[in-house]
């Protein structure tokens, strides 16, 4: 799909174009982002403060990329305060500042925002994590007028590569609204952003998005429209057969089978998913849930502490670790000294960002 | 949660093992184009031509060892709709929660040995115990558990479905072997409140034949409710019929219709949701004049909350006002267009007979309960007026000539028959409001 471009990009001189590597976007741009991959978001606010302080950020994007590293590691370590103080010094996102074509020496012939648009998203997000949320979610809206308005614009003058990035980004702010409505059992609200997405040309009918919905049926109560949603999304996988679509359709039958009781049929289809990719961490951390309602608590304490030992990077998150946690607790009268032991493993192999609160300790 | 003064080898812990949740959590996802680039690079035709590819390299690794990925899944946005924060992990219930009449109890019991011996020939009982009654729930007297080793455990899930409100107390009790071979009893309790979820309010209202049932429906707990059913079943002599408002066809949008049904969710905390039902009684007989059994029927009412726990109740009896079913029906057929003061001017009735006999003789006449000083109508010349006898089913109808003494809305009130076989009288005409002008 991209065939001409990667064809066009080998004729040019890699030493002139400013898009060959991460490191020519901005100074050393790939160690930041290897740091994120690793989660190492305390090295990264070092690193974002060296880098101001030696004053190796020439260029205004340069301030701006770091910045949103910056904004982003203080909100993984939830310093969402801090974060939002360093967003607050950039003032107006919209003023001229952060435009291009302010620079022209800097940006020949370039126009436009070089904003990166994560910042405008964590602005909506913060508010809601200090407990603003009407703030935050007015934000969220008002985001997603302004995410309207580049399309209308795009559409107009057919760049397709940033047509693609707005819709996409369309995306994102929609369903970051439709998860704050969830978060407060707003379901009608949800439900109806849902149909606008699954009805419009920017997605249609999308495995996922089905998929969700159903997620959002059965937290109704409203089984025969999950179990509808989940049958659409079983006419997509058929056609378009992926290890990540069957892994899907395995895991929304597993919970099918969950709401109906069946809880062992729900663990073979969790199994099945582990075998296709056994990386799968939901269908893991839900086999073992599926196990604790078939009285088997011993097999499934084992089955988290095994996904933990064999690919922390993808298992290791705060739900599984509460889970796993509410288990010890049931199971060993001296559960402080096991919760205690899971602490350590923790704080050795996990994330920056790992919110170890989830211990209960 | 309390348990004897000995000190015990065996312990039990209890989760309430409601349905899990499905997680959410706005998770801090980005797409590196969101964090590296500024939102407008790709209006660079040259950026648009070589970030895919170098952006799109760090999305879509080539999948290797999980290791080797770090923790780039709470970095990157895989898709879009990762960021509603809805991953599909599920979470055990995390406290006991409220519980309700009509839903299931249900509880993991996991008795432990703590000590350092094993504890042999264990028998368990769990009950629920209620200000009413005591019910078991579980009870391995018939089979002992043999042992339980030392650190070891036995576990079991017990249900019951709820249909007291008020205290409970959920009473767990172990006989057992010590490691010294001492006979030791341990109980344990663990109590909960059971709550009412929902008030129904019923409006009964008749309309000719015709009974209607308003039934409004409050939700008094914390979850919003998706109603699954709400019928009215009615009594053996009458039939229901669930009434409901046309639906808005305003969305024109096929695939989308399909995937919803605008589910019917009565919101946690006091929503409410009204429901109409028309019932018609099934008993064709007319002999039965006067009160059916005055009982209508009941509520079923069932619904369903997280990942489809559910929930059910059924009202009592409701109770329908008595209905008397007319004998003698009087219906005006025509009033004069102006009605002038001391003007004798006339009116056309029908008289129905509703039986399936002959009825008559009648007198028409007007109340004397009134005081005639306040009448504002009344009949002109003769007072009392006879009709002759209706055949069953049957109808006169006649022309009453009255008087208004008095100017401005008026009422013709107090409209009287009298049947003269049976003796009954009957007040069958509604007041009816006219206007009384001058000349």
């Amino acid at each position: 799909m991209e065939q001409d471009s990667v064809d066009s990009g080998a004729q040019i001189d890699p030493l002139s174009n400013p898009f060959a590597s991460l490191d020519s976007l901005s100074p050393d741009l790939s160690s930041l982002n290897d740091l994120a991959m690793r989660g190492a978001w305390r090295s990264i606010l070092e690193k974002v403060s060296r880098s101001r302080s030696l004053d190796l950020l020439k260029q205004p994007h340069h301030h701006l990329t770091y910045l949103s590293f910056n904004v982003l590691a203080l909100s993984k370590l939830r310093r969402f305060a801090d974060a939002n103080s360093e967003l607050e010094s950039l003032q107006d996102l919209d003023g001229s500042d952060y435009r291009y074509e302010t620079y022209p020496k800097v940006y020949p012939g370039r126009s436009g925002s070089m904003v990166p648009f994560s910042l405008r998203w964590i602005h909506c997000i913060i508010p809601i994590k200090l407990g603003r949320r009407n703030e935050g979610l007015d934000r969220l809206y008002k985001l997603l007028d302004l995410v309207r308005e580049k399309l209308e614009e795009r559409k107009s003058n057919s760049r397709e590569e940033s047509l693609r990035e707005w819709k996409r980004r369309e995306l994102l702010v929609i369903n970051t609204i439709i998860g704050d409505h969830l978060i407060h059992k707003e379901f009608s609200v949800c439900l109806d952003l849902i149909r606008n997405l699954l009805s419009g040309d920017c997605l249609g009918l999308d495995a996922f998005l089905l998929s969700e919905l159903g997620y959002i049926q059965l937290q109704i109560g409203d089984l025969d429209g999950a179990k509808g949603s989940f049958s659409q999304v079983e006419g997509i996988a058929d056609k378009e057969k992926s290890i990540k679509l069957m892994n899907l359709v395995s895991r929304n039958k597993a919970l099918i089978y969950l709401v109906g009781k069946d809880y062992v049929s729900a663990v073979r289809e969790y199994e099945e998913c582990m075998e296709r990719d056994h990386t799968d961490a939901v269908a893991i951390n839900n086999k073992a849930i599926c196990l604790m309602y078939l009285r088997d608590l011993s097999d499934s304490i084992k089955v988290l502490e095994n996904s933990l030992e064999r690919v922390p990077t993808v298992t290791l998150n705060e739900t599984l670790v509460v889970n796993l946690c509410s288990m010890y607790e049931l199971a060993y009268v001296n559960h402080a000294e096991i919760k205690k032991t899971l602490s350590n493993w923790i704080a050795r192999v996990a994330p920056d960002d790992f919110d170890s609160s989830c211990t209960r300790i | 949660m309390s348990s004897s003064q000995t000190s015990h080898s065996l312990a039990f812990r209890v989760m309430r093992l409601c349905r899990p949740t499905l997680h959410v959590d706005t998770p801090l996802l980005v797409d590196p184009s969101d964090l590296l680039v500024g939102e407008d690079i790709y209006d660079d035709p040259m950026a648009a031509s070589h970030l895919p590819r170098l952006l799109g390299s760090l999305k879509f690794q080539p999948s290797g060892d999980a290791a080797d990925l770090g923790y780039r899944n709470r970095f990157l946005l895989n898709d879009s709709t990762d960021s509603m924060g809805l991953s599909g992990l599920l979470l055990l219930p995390q406290a006991f929660g409220a519980i309700y009449l009509g839903e299931t109890f249900c509880s993991y019991i996991s008795i432990n040995n703590s000590s350092n011996f094993e504890v042999r020939d264990i028998t368990i009982k769990a009950e629920i115990q209620t200000e009413k009654q005591r019910i078991l729930l579980l009870d391995t007297s018939k089979s002992a558990v043999e042992s339980i080793r030392a650190g070891g455990r036995y576990d079991f899930i017990v249900e019951h479905d709820v249909k007291e409100l008020g205290a409970h107390t959920l009473v767990c009790t172990a006989h057992y072997n010590d490691g010294d071979g001492e006979r030791k009893y341990l109980p344990q309790f663990f109590k909960f409140n059971v709550a009412n979820p929902l008030s129904v309010r019923t409006k009964i209202r008749v309309v000719k034949d015709t009974t209607f049932i308003e039934a409004c429906i409050e939700n008094h707990t914390k979850s919003n409710l998706y109603m699954d059913q709400v019928e009215f079943e009615p009594a053996q002599n009458w039939s229901a019929a669930k009434l409901k408002a046309d639906e808005h066809s305003s969305d024109e949008n096929s695939t989308a219709r399909e995937t919803f049904r605008p589910p019917v969710l009565i919101r946690s905390g006091g929503g409410i949701q009204n429901y109409l039902y028309q019932l018609k009684s099934s008993s064709q007989s007319s002999d039965q004049i006067k009160v059916e059994g005055n009982v209508l029927g009941k509520l079923q009412i069932t619904w369903r909350t997280n990942l489809g726990e559910p929930g059910r109740l059924q009202t009592q009896q409701i109770l329908g006002a008595v209905i008397v079913r007319k004998e003698i029906d009087l219906q005006v057929v025509r009033l004069p267009a102006t009605i002038s003061l001391g003007r004798s001017f006339s009116v056309h009735i029908d008289l129905l007979n509703l039986t399936e006999r002959e009825l008559g003789p009648f007198e028409v006449s007007l109340s004397p309960d009134d005081l005639p000083e306040e009448r504002a109508i009344m009949i002109n010349g003769l007072q009392k007026m006879v009709l002759p006898k209706v055949e069953a089913f049957g109808s006169i109808d006649f022309h009453l000539n009255l008087v208004a003494m008095k100017l401005g809305v008026q009422k013709i009130t107090g409209i009287r028959i009298y049947e003269y076989k049976e003796g009954k009288t009957y007040n069958p005409l509604p007041d009816m409001e006219v206007f009384v002008d001058l000349e």
